[in-house]
């Protein structure tokens, strides 16, 4: 049965009813005991399952990352948490040299089924070291799977996946969305990673944008209608492993795409999404990929300055309108 | 040995007074901090500890002071800053206790007048192996600290300075201490040493000597002991809790362990206590000589130390021919009866010529 | 506590096993056998020989880049660990790992790692799974002195304490960080004057004396099996080769004096002098087993060298579980 509940509620719910599940499924992070984490993500846990499975750990993000990888390599299957997402450079060691690399270093024998959680994304004024979005460092990293979830639908889905996943897995809580109401689905179910969700369908120009963008993208594609401009908004919803084959099938249909995301676009994902595309269906192709992105300056605090930083509606509409302008092949 | 100094330093011409101050970068930090409530001393404490010496020393007047140096810099750190005559002793080239044995030797060649140790019972030791009858101070940051005592190092230096000054003679103020004297022969290797201890010299049947520390009251055969106080901890306690021996008494006691006797329990490490089978309790008068069992390692003053065959002979006796210890209560006592922290009208260091 | 002969022994097997894994290793690479970096670990092999008889297969170790030492103690067979530094597809890590990597998880060895001080946190994890279990198990973090400086040792040292788990941290201190002298980097001589700032014991045995570290290692096992938390053993030790590879290079950072006063400390000949002169043993004892060893290591070069290298359809094996192929743009 299916109703409305928030982003952070579905995240919530999944951790939960996979702790029911299974009790090898465990929570560690600062503030997410008692506190239940500063988003209220874990909120209800350590209550519903004690303080053997929802440990309030020191601020400490290396040690908490290497928590999760020693506890995963000896059989358990931890959610870490890094209240922020900034703050994974302070614990890059473990994800980049330990998580992401054991199980090829050490010929396969060790398996990491360990779920790194984390808030990203800015709009909070909350500046440069509390708002970035960086999956493209983290989707560079060969062993990583990454996950960047726009609805409560895909929260709950993608997350109850990212738990049973064997391989270390982050998964991007936005910020801006944490209040966002959808139906989701009471019973457990898992949205399989690396599947793309076409959240809406259209036929002039492909947009492929994930999280908070993909939503300003619909509502984008929603205004653009009334104009009789038909968008395609494509949510990849994973980062890494990335669907290549839905985007470039939507591409082959449009011959226009862009990409928009919050993250600066000097090698951003666009750059990877543009030269795939171009890889895979350049005689389709009838303008070239457009980027809408972050200019290339740290998240600025100002609400003013923030509000020019991060990609607007206008901005994408003026990207689509641009791309629509060169004449079809 | 106490005449030879004696007459060599009547030979040579007036040296500063000095006090020395020996410290055991090692004291405080074994395997004892995980079996029994140890406590640890680092680094820092002994660093302060060593400084309050100093500069107690250098405001009675010692004209020099004389510092051991270690592997861990914890003279050079200690004295950093401080005014007054400081030399060091040629470094420490073992990295363990020999060191400290070496620094004591190296105190009586430089004519110190009284020395300041830090350490345990086995560190007291190590300083009297190297000068036997060393003027001493004994300030405890070991585990075991039967022997030294928790005087502040303001005062122990204070009161090293005033013996080392003759503002208060060693004569009122030290005793010479007793010890126990072994003499351990192994003819199969031709090896014959004679090996002592401050409190207590214990055989244990291993066959290493390991962390060093007795853990297992099973492996204990005998304990000789010629300061047994029934407030100590360590191996010292199994005789002190059978038959106590003062620091003043004449003799010892000798306690041979095994079944059959009396049980008793004891703190065989601080904090954590063992049965013990008691076999036999044999006083001993001082001078008597006993030839006791081998086959082991033998344990001083807390430590196992000294690997043995079977076919290791030990005979040991007490004797009273350790360090002379400095009673530092007594001689602060003295020294204020006789004015001697009276300010003066002229600054100290033109009171003594520097 | 009185170890049995048996335990004495064992102990010694392990000691001469490392010797005689990292003396071949040693010689291959002098022969350009082996590719990568070699950190040898000769001199230090009554650490994780004192430890690892302590450990079952169940308790984890985490290692360090000197790590072949680590893994032998712990069991690790000479044929998969010679394959391995020969990067040969029968190799523990299938050539994927090396000597830097080398590991093996079936007797609890996290493997070693490239990475100074990454190792902490890991064990501090495996700690946590073991007492989330209550399974009895422990784990335990090797690591040098120069690690201690590192952010990651802190956190797990402080993280263990806080959450009391059975994790045994063992430093072997070999007065070296790669090539400069400890007392250049930080201002404590013994590390484990920084136990006490983390809430946990930490003692100094000499790490050139396997009983003594074994004794340390049983009293601190027990200690975290009975649910008290972590300690932190300092080994005082010494590396007789360099950081990498068996020859100075001209590198005057040690004198050789120095490392002479530390040979004359070898933990495998003290150790079998004394068993001798208390008849706990006897030459012709320590003779065999050198012996056996000897013939168990040229029987595991021969392996090694006979053992095919992977191929590279390899390559993308083991990047991910399950789905080794799954993801976009990664065959590119």
């Amino acid at each position: 049965m299916s109703r409305k509940i928030a982003y952070v509620q579905a995240f919530n719910e999944a951790v939960r009813q996979e702790m029911q599940a299974n009790d090898d499924v465990f929570c560690a992070g600062e503030d997410i005991g008692a506190f239940g984490g500063v988003f209220q993500s874990y909120a209800g846990l350590q209550k519903e399952f004690g303080e053997r499975r929802v440990v309030d750990t020191p601020i400490s993000e290396q040690a908490i990352i290497g928590l999760g990888v020693g506890a995963a390599v000896a059989g358990l299957r931890p959610i870490v948490d890094i209240m922020f997402m900034d703050f994974i450079a302070v614990a890059f060691d473990q994800i980049i040299n330990q998580a992401a690399k054991l199980k090829y270093m050490f010929g396969g024998s060790a398996t990491v089924p360990m779920t790194i959680t984390t808030g990203g994304g800015g709009g909070l004024s909350a500046a440069a070291q509390h708002s970035q979005s960086l999956e493209a460092l983290i989707c560079h990293i060969p062993g990583l799977k990454v996950v960047y979830p726009s609805n409560p639908y895909d929260m709950k889905g993608l997350m109850t996946s990212c738990i049973r996943e064997n391989n270390p897995t982050i998964m991007i809580k936005h910020k801006r969305l944490l209040g966002m109401q959808g139906d989701v689905p009471e019973e457990p179910y898992a949205i399989p990673l690396g599947k793309a969700n076409i959240l809406r369908e259209g036929t002039d120009v492909t947009v492929v944008s994930w999280a908070k963008m993909a939503n300003d993208s619909v509502d984008v594609a929603d205004q653009l209608a009334s104009e009789g401009i038909s968008v395609e908004v494509i949510d990849p919803r994973t980062m890494q492993p990335l669907d290549t084959e839905t985007i470039v099938a939507s591409v082959k249909k449009t011959n226009r795409v862009i990409v928009v995301h919050e993250a600066v676009r000097f090698a951003g994902l666009g750059a990877e999404v543009a030269a795939q595309i171009q890889e895979e269906a350049f005689d389709y192709l009838d303008a070239p990929v457009g980027r809408v992105a972050a200019p290339f300056s740290p998240v600025p605090f100002s609400p003013v300055l923030e509000a020019h930083y991060q990609p607007s509606p206008d901005r994408i509409t003026e990207a689509i309108r641009s791309v629509l302008a060169r004449p079809g092949a | 040995m106490m005449s030879s100094t004696a007459g060599m330093r009547e030979m040579s011409s007036r040296v500063a007074s000095t006090v020395g101050i020996i410290v055991n970068p090692h004291a405080g930090k074994d395997i004892r901090r995980l079996v029994s409530a140890a406590g640890h001393t680092s680094d820092s404490v002994k660093i302060g500890i060593m400084r309050r010496v100093a500069a107690g020393a250098l405001e009675q007047g010692a004209e020099r002071v004389l510092m051991s140096t270690d592997t861990h810099h914890l003279a050079e750190r200690a004295v950093e800053g401080l005014d007054g005559n400081i030399e060091f002793i040629d470094g420490p080239t073992t990295g363990s206790h020999l060191d400290t044995v070496a620094a004591a030797a190296s105190m009586w060649k430089a004519e110190a007048s009284a020395v300041v140790a830090l350490g345990g019972d086995g560190t007291c030791r190590d300083v009297t192996t190297g000068w036997p009858d060393v003027p001493l101070i004994a300030i405890s940051t070991g585990t075991n600290n039967v022997f030294p005592s928790s005087v502040d190092g303001t005062s122990a230096g204070v009161a090293a300075a005033l013996v080392a000054t003759g503002a208060v003679s060693i004569d009122r103020v030290g005793s010479a201490a007793k010890r126990v004297s072994l003499h351990v022969n192994d003819p199969a290797r031709d090896v014959a040493v004679h090996e002592e201890a401050l409190v207590e010299a214990a055989l244990v049947d291993t066959t290493f000597v390991g962390a060093r520390a007795v853990t297992d009251p099973a492996t204990i055969r005998w304990v000789i002991a010629c300061l047994a106080n029934p407030a100590s901890t360590g191996l010292a306690s199994i005789a002190g809790r059978v038959h106590p021996v003062g620091r003043d008494d004449a003799g010892g006691v000798l306690v041979r362990l095994g079944p059959g006797g009396r049980r008793v329990r004891v703190p065989l490490a601080p904090g954590s206590f063992a049965t013990i089978d008691i076999a036999a309790v044999e006083p001993l008068a001082l001078g008597d000589v006993v030839d006791l069992p081998s086959g082991g390692v033998l344990a001083f003053d807390g430590e196992r130390n000294t690997p043995t065959s079977a076919n290791t002979t030990i005979s040991a006796t007490i004797e009273r021919s350790g360090p002379r210890v400095i009673d530092v209560d007594a001689t602060l006592e003295i020294a204020a009866r006789d004015h001697r922290f009276d300010a003066g009208t002229s600054s100290r260091k033109e009171r003594h010529g520097e | 506590m009185e170890l049995s002969n048996d335990v004495l022994m064992d102990m010694h097997r392990r000691m001469v096993r490392i010797r005689l894994f990292e003396e071949a290793a040693g010689r291959l690479a002098e022969a350009a056998k082996l590719p990568g970096f070699l950190h040898l670990y000769v001199g230090q092999e009554a650490v994780a020989s004192g430890v690892c008889a302590a450990l079952t297969d169940q308790d984890q170790i985490t290692s360090t880049h000197r790590g072949h030492g680590h893994l032998v103690a712990k069991g690790g067979e000479f044929k998969p660990m010679m394959a391995e530094l020969m990067a040969k597809s029968t190799g523990y890590n299938k050539g994927k790992g090396g000597s830097m990597h080398i590991s093996n998880l079936d007797v609890g060895m996290f493997g070693a790692n490239g990475i100074v001080g990454a190792g902490a946190p890991i064990a501090v994890g495996a700690g946590f799974a073991n007492k989330y279990r209550d399974d009895g198990n422990v784990a335990a973090a090797f690591f040098g002195d120069g690690s201690t400086n590192i952010g990651a040792f802190h956190e797990a040292a402080n993280m263990a304490c806080a959450l009391q788990l059975p994790v045994l941290f063992i430093c072997e201190n070999n007065e070296y960080g790669e090539f400069t002298p400890r007392d250049k980097t930080m201002a404590i001589t013994d590390i484990v004057d920084r136990a006490a700032g983390y809430g946990m014991p930490g003692v100094i045995v000499d790490g050139m004396d396997v009983v003594a570290i074994h004794e340390a290692t049983v009293e601190a096992k027990a200690r975290a099996v009975r649910g008290d938390g972590p300690s932190l053993i300092e080994a005082k030790t010494y590396r007789f080769y360099n950081h990498h590879g068996v020859q100075n290079l001209g590198l005057k950072y040690r004198t050789d004096d120095e490392v002479e006063v530390w040979k004359q400390r070898d933990p495998i000949f003290t150790f079998e002098d004394r068993m001798i002169d208390a008849n706990n043993a006897s030459r012709d004892d320590f003779d065999a087993v050198w012996a056996e060893l000897r013939a168990d290591i040229e029987e595991a070069i021969q392996f090694a060298e006979d053992s095919p290298f992977p191929t590279p359809d390899q390559i993308l094996v083991d990047v991910y579980s399950d789905t080794p192929s799954a993801t976009s743009g990664a065959a590119q």
